[in-house]
């Protein structure tokens, strides 16, 4: 503080990185008195030059690589990655590994939902809603380590090919037991509601649609400003375009349409993954063996799919060896935490900024990657 | 029957681009469209494709080709309206890689891409306001993701000890 | 604001009577399903010195090394020599093992304070 100024009258907080409520990122904010008046995001702790070592490693090597670029939605990730390498080489999957994809990378929407909601209620300071919810994420990760063999790291068992290994005796049925378990937790989050998230979040953080897309918001932050755009139903893949979902959209563009959104996502993937357990052939799935040798045909592909924080991408480029030549990874958090979360805390009262902040629901590692 | 209104639709496009820019657009078994165009045509091809209804970049990214001398950039659009994804790539010079900012077609959703870009493989994006450091910290060296920088030579000076029995391996 | 001190009740009742969650960890422990990725069982005997597992490895965590001098008649090949700390416990060694000698356990109570147990020999402990 300057000699001869008033504290009030402008003075740096930062929000982060060392902060219980931001993640490994941290927000410069600029405050006078109560009030935001500029934003400056610092990115970068949790830079690990992912693209580059992508380079080094053949795809089965990246698809174990591909957990660690979010490891909120870890197996979302393995199926971009593995979509655009099946895509390159022009492989077939099987049917039943594309619906094994699709349960798990839905559950893993689920999944990463509940972590959102639980550490936006942490963040706001209800903190039984973070451990309700992380309590609920507990019986989701179960069932992971059952199918996968790792709770939040499936070491790549969504991968070029299918999937590493077949689901064993017993998953359709713990499966359903834990979608039961998920609807009653979405009847607990909603009987909380009035009085926790609504009264933080209505009203604040609205973001209009003309300012989400400039600044290239995508997935809930882009249709809680009121359009409706989801890579399932506009480019589907693997079985999306057999299953029947709706896209919820708000109007309002505020935190509680975010909020609201998100909630509402979880009912819709727990009916996909009862309409993907249904479609479960019983035919046998041959494990995917990992190769050393091989080359990737020359090509490139940009694959759009759309996880549970927005639009992921993968761009792929091979020139005919084993490993890819350039892979850009396109998460949707570099937008959501660099022009709109700065676009969005202008104005905002200091309490105000943990609700906008994390109704984005970012995620430090899909940003630097 | 909306694939097949789609489709059409991506037809009359690409034969409008590719009609202007005198190219041939290539269309991927997957349905995306890929366009190549000259350095000088990328400004008007990219202000072309925001006009006919590309309001959403998805991505921009840059391959190293250093045998060649040149930089390959890739504009990724997708257009909300009729679904279709068109990839517009252009080859610039390498020691001298400057290109006009994307940003008064698309604002920051591209202007963040190309901060990364510039930081990363040092391409300058003319009219770009904000080019600082994004990830980096107190990085002097060149940029780090071109094919020419040996990041495990770097890697292996830098931090890894002589003795170390964990390290053995690779120091190959 | 009587409703919201009301709706608790129930709960509160139910929490009375139900058993705790608490496991006493280290005397017990959750089950760990079959298929977990946790420490490797090496077979030395069924080995045949391929070097597929230390290729696969993404993180160079498998070196290839020789048997120690008394043992390098019955063993003349490289075996593999996994560091834990580098380990991801992927398990692509134990997908490309031809002969079934790389498999992994269920073992995860791998903490040490001893860094000399982290390099795991493929003659066991000598």
């Amino acid at each position: 503080m300057a000699k001869g100024r008033r504290a009030a009258d402008g003075y740096d907080l930062y929000f982060g990185p060392v902060h219980p409520g931001s993640g490994n990122f941290g927000v410069k904010l600029t405050v006078e008195g109560e009030r935001v008046v500029a934003a400056r995001a610092d990115p970068g702790y949790l830079h690990r030059g992912f693209e580059k070592l992508m380079e080094y490693r053949t795809p089965m090597q990246n698809a174990v690589l591909s957990d660690r670029l979010c490891i909120l939605e870890s197996l979302n990730w393995n199926l971009v990655h593995a979509e655009a390498v099946d895509r390159l080489c022009g492989t077939e999957i099987p049917e039943r590994a594309k619906t094994i994809r699709v349960i798990l990378a839905e559950l893993s929407r689920i999944q990463s939902h509940i972590i959102w909601y639980g550490v936006l209620s942490k963040a706001l300071g209800f903190d039984t809603g973070f451990k309700v919810a992380f309590g609920y994420r507990d019986y989701v990760l179960d069932l992971f380590e059952f199918v996968t063999g790792g709770r939040v790291y499936p070491a790549g068992y969504i991968c070029p090919g299918g999937v590493r290994r077949d689901i064993p005796e017993g998953t359709k049925r713990r499966i359903v037991e834990l979608l039961a378990k998920l609807e009653r937790m979405i009847r607990e989050f909603e009987a909380y509601d009035s009085k926790t998230i609504a009264v933080r979040c209505r009203g604040i953080g609205v973001l209009e649609l003309d300012d989400a897309l400039r600044l290239g918001a995508t997935g809930p932050v882009l249709r809680a400003s009121g359009l409706s755009a989801d890579v399932r139903r506009d480019a589907p893949y693997e079985i999306y375009d057999d299953l029947d979902f709706e896209i919820p959209v708000r109007e309002e563009g505020d935190a509680f349409a975010r909020s609201i959104i998100r909630r509402r996502e979880i009912e819709e993937s727990i009916r996909i993954v009862r309409q993907a357990l249904g479609r479960l052939t019983a035919e046998p799935l041959p494990p995917v063996k990992p190769k050393t040798a091989g080359k990737l045909p020359e090509g490139e592909v940009y694959v759009r799919n759309e996880i549970a924080r927005g639009e992921a991408a993968v761009y792929l480029r091979s020139v005919g060896e084993s490993h890819p030549y350039r892979c850009k990874i396109r998460g949707p958090d570099l937008l959501h935490m660099i022009p709109v979360l700065e676009h969005l805390l202008v104005g905002a009262e200091v309490a105000d900024v943990p609700a906008i902040y994390w109704s984005l629901n970012i995620c430090p590692a899909d940003m630097d990657r | 029957m909306a694939a097949m209104e789609s489709e059409r639709r991506r037809a009359e496009l690409l034969e409008r681009i590719g009609s202007r820019f005198d190219l041939e657009p290539r269309v991927a078994e997957d349905g995306t469209a890929w366009v190549s165009v000259r350095e000088q045509d990328l400004g008007d091809c990219l202000a072309f494709a925001k006009r006919e209804g590309f309001d959403h970049c998805s991505a921009v990214s840059v391959t190293d080709w250093p045998e060649e001398e040149t930089f390959e950039l890739t504009y990724h659009l997708w257009s909300y309206e009729t679904k279709v994804l068109l990839t517009v790539k252009s080859r610039i010079d390498r020691g001298k890689a400057t290109v006009a900012s994307a940003i008064p077609l698309w604002g920051p959703s591209a202007g963040i891409h190309e901060r990364e870009l510039h930081e990363l493989f040092g391409v300058e994006f003319a009219g770009n306001p904000d080019l600082a450091p994004l990830f980096l910290e107190k990085w002097d060296g060149p940029p780090p993701f071109r094919k020419d920088f040996d990041w495990r030579a770097y890697v292996t000076e830098t931090f890894y000890e002589e003795g170390n029995p964990h390290e053995q391996s690779y120091r190959d | 604001m009587i409703d919201m001190a009301l709706g608790v009740i129930p709960q509160l009742i139910k929490n009375l009577f139900s058993r705790p969650m608490t496991v006493a960890f280290p005397h017990e422990a959750i089950p760990i399903p079959e298929g977990y990725r946790g420490e490797h069982a090496y077979d030395v005997d069924r080995c045949t010195g391929c070097t597929l597992c230390a290729r696969v490895c993404p993180n160079r965590a498998i070196e290839m090394v020789e048997a120690p001098e008394e043992r390098r008649e019955a063993y003349p090949k490289t075996y593999p020599q996994i560091d834990l700390g580098k380990c991801c416990f992927c398990g692509l060694c134990q997908d490309i093992c031809p002969s079934g000698a790389m498999t992994m356990t269920q073992n995860v109570f791998l903490s040490t304070n001893d860094r000399s147990t982290v390099l795991r020999s493929p003659f066991g402990k000598t």
